[in-house]
């Protein structure tokens, strides 16, 4: 087991009022969940729709108040101040309206805030030198003028990853960015996570840490190509943590998503003729 | 490796034309500012008005062949009467211009939050119980009026911040309506038992710069240019904002404290504009817009541009309201209106494109 990332311990997730002390089972999308993510390694949250997975994901980037603990690099959660949190993690969601146009310099830039002092902070010359890097990386330079309104779907998604990736921050969160997709752009979105993962990330305070990845996807083929390990949720609870080869089986399949999942996967398989 | 394109030709030339463009814009700024002042219902040459302000400012005389009559229109009249229209102006843009981005609302402004009708019900009680007519001096209908308008938007944010923990945008629109109609009604209601008050509450919400004198400029002058100035240090967390909550909290802004401030500081330009001028509607709404169009989003340059276009806008307003019909004065909200919406789908609708 790699040194730890991130922590979870007996991790409740409710909407709505929220009281002193935990609120009653039924309004708690999730329930007791506790797993070890290890440094470097890529998770996926699958299950069902309303198995909580979003819900457990967005407790995780800070989004949403938990019960329970959630412990990043050893930080609790709750207790570090949002500015830190982004240090931490970068977040990247699906695609969402854009109402007023940026350049996608500007765009990508926003991702270097953390890193940015307080009020009076300018563009500091290292910030320059991560944008224009992490452009080129996922082949933005050319757009990197353009004000994002004028741009596709997919190439909006990808100036959102620039920013995420230009944050350097060693855990990346994905909440099902994909949607909307299609495969083509899937597939160069897939690689250039993978690209993402092969460097070690160094943070402001000098540590070097592997990439960190956890994500939830609509589509669980995505999950299966992205994650090295998998949390099954159903219901709120966690069924299964592990190698995704362990946790996506027939059985487990089928015991999640209440049908025969596994058949379902080999029929829509046999519709190609590739 | 290939190397990066540092400074493209393309971007070189947009660097200079962006120059330019800013450039034009103080210029017109200054244009609108020289119009106001000459112009009015008696003309003052550019050359008169230049000796006599230099005059006034150095504390000489001023040259015999000018009419003393002119020297105290000017001097009196004009110069902060078109002072307070160019800031105020500016004002009421540059909160427009914040509480669109932070709300991601292109239809919202610091009045959906309720600074206006806050202000009109402080001076309404003013007005009514007698007070302000008593020799207490000309800032305790504009005090009563800031006092009301800022803690209309106080008491909004509390209301949506308890009912939301996650403060959400359309919560904050909501009970930001929501206020301001009861407080309109209270305000309505007021008026309607004390009907001899009627016509000066109608006219004061109407909004006018006339009478202003250079007490109220500098008071104005202070209070708009320290929000502007704190506004612009804010520029990053405003052009984050403008992508939404979730994205804001992505890159490290503390959304909720962030927009607090900024929705306060907002309402502080408005509250200071609204309780010396009155209700003028829509220059915070689309000076903000024109201004993206033409220079981008970049908050680093929308503030200050909105401040400058919302300044010589008001100010042109102005000196249509005064001289159009003169005698007699039209309400400037109805010039702002009137110029303004033909203008702004003009401006949109060729910006598309």
């Amino acid at each position: 087991m790699p040194e730890r990332m991130i922590i979870l311990k007996h991790v409740s997730v409710g909407y709505g009022k929220y009281r002193a002390g935990k609120p009653a089972e039924e309004a708690l999308v999730v329930k007791d969940v506790s797993f070890e993510i290890g440094q470097g390694r890529s998770v996926c949250l699958v299950g069902p729709n309303g198995s909580g997975k979003t819900t457990l994901l967005r407790a995780i980037a800070g989004m949403l108040p938990a019960y329970g603990e959630i412990l990043v690099d050893g930080k609790n959660l709750r207790e570090i101040k949002r500015k830190e949190i982004a240090s931490y993690l970068s977040f990247l969601s699906q695609m969402s309206r854009v109402y007023y146009s940026f350049s996608v310099y500007e765009t990508v830039m926003q991702g270097r805030y953390v890193h940015g002092g307080s009020f009076f902070s300018q563009t500091a010359s290292r910030d320059r030198e991560v944008v224009e890097e992490t452009l080129e990386s996922l082949g933005l330079q050319d757009l990197s003028h353009r004000q994002i309104t004028t741009l596709s779907g997919g190439q909006i998604q990808r100036v959102m990853l620039a920013r995420c990736i230009a944050q350097e921050s060693p855990v990346m969160i994905l909440d099902e960015p994909l949607n909307y997709l299609d495969m083509k752009i899937q597939s160069e979105f897939i690689d250039y996570i993978f690209r993402w993962r092969e460097k070690p990330v160094k943070t402001d305070w000098g540590k070097e840490y592997q990439p960190t990845i956890i994500g939830v996807f609509h589509d669980i083929n995505i999950a299966a190509c992205i994650a090295d390990d998998m949390a099954m949720l159903s219901d709120g609870r966690l069924l299964a943590f592990g190698e995704k080869k362990d946790v996506l089986t027939e059985e487990m399949l089928e015991k999640t998503y209440r049908f025969d999942a596994a058949g379902y996967l080999r029929k829509y398989r046999s519709c190609f003729s590739v | 490796m290939k190397n990066f394109p540092r400074k493209k030709p393309r971007n070189q030339a947009s660097q200079s034309t962006f120059t330019l463009q800013i450039g034009a814009a103080i210029l017109a700024g200054l244009a609108a500012l020289i119009l106001g002042i000459c112009i009015g219902s008696v003309n003052i040459a550019l050359s008169d008005t230049v000796s006599i302000i230099l005059a006034k400012l150095t504390g000489g005389a001023v040259k015999d062949s000018i009419d003393a009559s002119l020297v105290s229109i000017l001097w009196e009249i004009r110069i902060p009467r078109t002072l307070c229209a160019f800031l105020v102006g500016g004002a009421l843009a540059v909160s427009g211009a914040v509480i669109q981005s932070i709300l991601q609302n292109p239809l919202a402004s610091s009045y959906t939050l309720g600074v206006s009708s806050g202000a009109c019900l402080g001076t309404a009680l003013i007005i009514i119980t007698g007070a302000g007519s008593a020799s207490i001096g000309y800032f305790l209908l504009p005090a009563a009026g800031f006092g009301c308008g800022l803690g209309t938007v106080l008491l909004v944010i509390v209301i949506a911040s308890r009912f939301d923990s996650g403060f959400q945008n359309h919560t904050i629109i909501l009970f930001g309506m929501i206020v301001s109609l009861f407080v309109n009604a209270v305000m309505t209601m007021l008026s309607a038992l004390n009907e001899s008050h009627m016509q000066r509450l109608i006219l004061w919400q109407m909004g006018s710069f006339s009478g202003r004198r250079f007490s109220h400029a500098a008071v104005i002058f202070a209070c708009v240019l320290a929000g502007t100035v704190l506004t612009v240090f804010f520029h990053r967390e405003l052009d984050i904002l403008s992508f939404g909550d979730e994205e804001a909290a992505a890159v490290g802004v503390d959304r909720k404290r962030i927009k607090i401030l900024l929705l306060v500081l907002s309402s502080f330009l408005t509250g200071v504009s609204v309780c010396f001028t009155g209700v003028i509607g829509f220059v915070d709404l689309t000076i903000p817009h024109i201004v993206r169009k033409i220079y981008g989003s970049t908050h680093k340059v929308v503030i200050p541009m909105s401040f400058l276009f919302g300044g010589a806008f008001m100010t042109l307003c102005d000196l249509l309201a005064r001289t159009l019909m003169a005698p007699q004065e039209i309400p400037i909200g109805a010039i702002t209106a009137f110029i303004g919406a033909p203008f702004f789908l003009w401006v949109y609708y060729k910006g598309r494109v």
